[in-house]
């Protein structure tokens, strides 16, 4: 098999563009719609989904070769709302604030395709370490995404970056852009553009 | 072993150990989260009530009210929780009341999801950035007698109106609606929790 | 009427998919034709009114007397896992015409987040029993509801001239958005 001779930077930096597991994989995106009103609530919640994709795979790497095949979906499910628990817990306990806006979207990241995805896919066949590395990449490349989109609906739709008012008095904000309908098309244009600029640097 | 023992022993290891864990963190965090919860509520009373040096919390008639009391103990205000439908979602908020429930000493909107721009107002009005509260603040002093009414477009003239948001009609008067309902239960509650103790 | 509130709310005014952004990816995956939508929100609807009434039980039944709130979200996905297993063990032995229609979408309702969402909403809401079966009927509903108008669309848009880059995905969340805000207008609906 190929595995050996993929580079660790390269297993890193898949999860940031190539493999991107928003705009390439279509994974994860309830939460991305969900808590991308503001720069820093997608920035939390990127964090919070790092958090659990790199500390449950490289438990899960860890233990591959003793969680039997037919048992290992429920068996991921459980370390990864494990460590789901923790880290709404640890929000809840020392950032309510940020708690109180992402809300119930924390515990759904039990159910974030990425994590389950990546855990299956990757972790159960690959030494923790690598594990981690991928895990890390696909994080980092959620958080980029959540951010970004964050930062284009809070900018448009509350003039505002990290609450930093960078708009003044002249714009009037686009309410639409912090409610769904805002979400689906800044979500859909990011999708459009990244497939564009895929194109162009596959011909170019 | 057989592969059924296994799956059901690595099942019953790996659960066990996720119950451990979570119990120990729960006791770490779940302290921290009920002083938060504890700060948000007194903050939210101390809001809608006038100065008092403590409350009592007092459950009667499936409510909780929170009797705000003076140094002498003599009670200077009521506080109690307010949940209704409103034009979106639904509305939670604090009212405070003076003993006799004869005027409100405040309100403050603790929960609503109210259309951004519009009805979000009642809790937060950023076109009027010298008094975005303005119109919970209004609230202050209004006599519910025989029960609050909401006014459009025109500044209130009588001690029980208030004056609706402009554009969100439905969100105001949900707020009075809640308000009204709300009011007389408390009443009865606070009747009910007198009797209780003598 | 309480109930039929939160069927109402559940279904049209708080849609589950449009407004909360639950279960987008069969919404993505799977709505390309009226027909595979109508069974996936069939079959979304059947489980999430059976997960409704369980996790009610084992969170007020179970969680609770034993104060061990914190495994709310371990034991809720572990039900809902299992009980995907359990309902599509038996719909192929009850019915095989009806295990060929819906059995095929059921593992992906698994990782659905709107089940788990429906879940933990009900818990926040502090909903009774009854209060929670409605929601998941009306939370199913929705997600049907909105399902299958995408599927209508998309049926349409198969003989549109959808730029390139953005068929697939893209131009599905962009008819998202305006349904979405089609959906907004119900606001007010129940109100006084």
């Amino acid at each position: 098999m190929a595995k050996q001779s993929v580079s660790l930077s390269r297993e890193f930096g898949k999860g940031l563009w190539a493999e991107n597991p928003v705009l390439v994989s279509l994974l994860g995106l309830c939460p991305t719609l969900a808590v991308t009103n503001s720069a820093i609530n997608g920035l939390a919640m990127g964090l919070a989904t790092t958090f659990v994709v790199v500390s449950s795979g490289i438990i899960i790497s860890s233990f591959r070769k003793l969680i039997p095949h037919q048992v290992r979906i429920a068996g991921y499910i459980v370390i990864i709302a494990t460590f789901v628990t923790l880290a709404d817990r640890y929000l809840a306990a020392f950032y309510p604030d940020i708690s109180k806006a992402l809300g119930p979207y924390v515990p759904l990241i039990v159910v974030n395709c990425i994590i389950l995805g990546r855990q299956e896919a990757f972790a159960s066949k690959h030494h923790p370490g690598r594990a981690a590395l991928d895990a890390l990449g696909m994080g980092v490349g959620f958080i980029a995404v959540l951010f970004v989109l964050g930062s284009i609906r809070e900018l448009l739709g509350s003039g505002s970056i990290l609450s930093f008012q960078v708009l003044g008095d002249w714009w009037t904000p686009w309410m639409v852009m912090i409610l769904p309908p805002g979400a689906f098309l800044t979500l859909g244009l990011l999708i459009g553009l990244s497939n564009w600029i895929n194109e162009k640097r596959a011909t170019a | 072993m057989s592969t059924s023992a296994k799956m059901i022993l690595v099942l019953a290891v790996i659960t066990a150990l996720a119950g451990a864990i979570l119990s120990a963190w729960d006791g770490y965090t779940q302290p921290k989260i009920e002083q938060h919860r504890l700060e948000a509520l007194q903050a939210a009373i101390a809001d809608v009530l006038p100065a008092h040096d403590h409350y009592d919390e007092v459950q009667a008639d499936d409510m909780t009210l929170y009797v705000g009391k003076n140094s002498a103990n003599q009670p200077v205000g009521i506080a109690f929780r307010a949940v209704g439908s409103g034009f979106q979602g639904e509305i939670a908020m604090m009212v405070g009341v003076t003993p006799d429930f004869e005027q409100l000493t405040g309100l403050a909107i603790l929960e609503q999801i109210e259309t951004p721009g519009l009805g979000a107002k009642i809790q937060r009005d950023p076109s009027k950035p010298d008094d975005p509260n303005w119109f919970t603040q209004q609230f202050q002093g209004v006599r519910p007698n025989p029960e609050i009414t909401v006014v459009k477009n025109q500044q209130p003239d009588q001690p029980n109106e208030i004056q609706a948001i402009t554009g969100a009609t439905i969100s105001s008067r949900a707020v009075v609606q809640i308000l009204n309902t709300s009011l007389e239960q408390a009443k009865q509650a606070y009747r009910t929790s007198k009797q209780q103790v003598s | 009427m309480n109930l039929i509130l939160i069927f109402i709310s559940a279904a049209i005014i708080n849609n589950f998919v449009l407004a909360y952004f639950l279960g987008i990816c069969p919404f993505v995956g799977v709505s390309k034709q009226i027909s595979s939508a109508v069974s996936m929100g069939l079959a979304v609807t059947f489980v999430m009114t059976i997960a409704a009434a369980v996790t009610w039980l084992i969170y007020h039944l179970i969680l609770v007397p034993f104060n061990v709130q914190i495994l709310e979200y371990v034991a809720f996905i572990l039900v809902i896992a299992s009980l995907v297993q359990l309902v599509e063990m038996f719909i192929r032995k009850v019915s095989k015409p009806l295990y060929d229609t819906l059995g095929i979408y059921l593992p992906l309702i698994t990782t659905n987040c709107a089940i788990l969402g429906l879940a933990l909403f009900a818990e926040l809401r502090d909903y009774d029993f009854m209060e929670s079966l409605a929601f998941g009927v009306g939370a199913g509903a929705g997600f049907t509801l909105a399902l299958v108008i995408m599927a209508g669309i998309r049926e349409e848009l198969e003989l549109a001239r959808v730029p390139r880059h953005f068929q697939g995905a893209a131009i599905t969340m962009i008819v998202a958005a305006s349904l979405a805000l089609a959906f907004m207008g119900f606001a007010g609906l129940l109100s006084i």
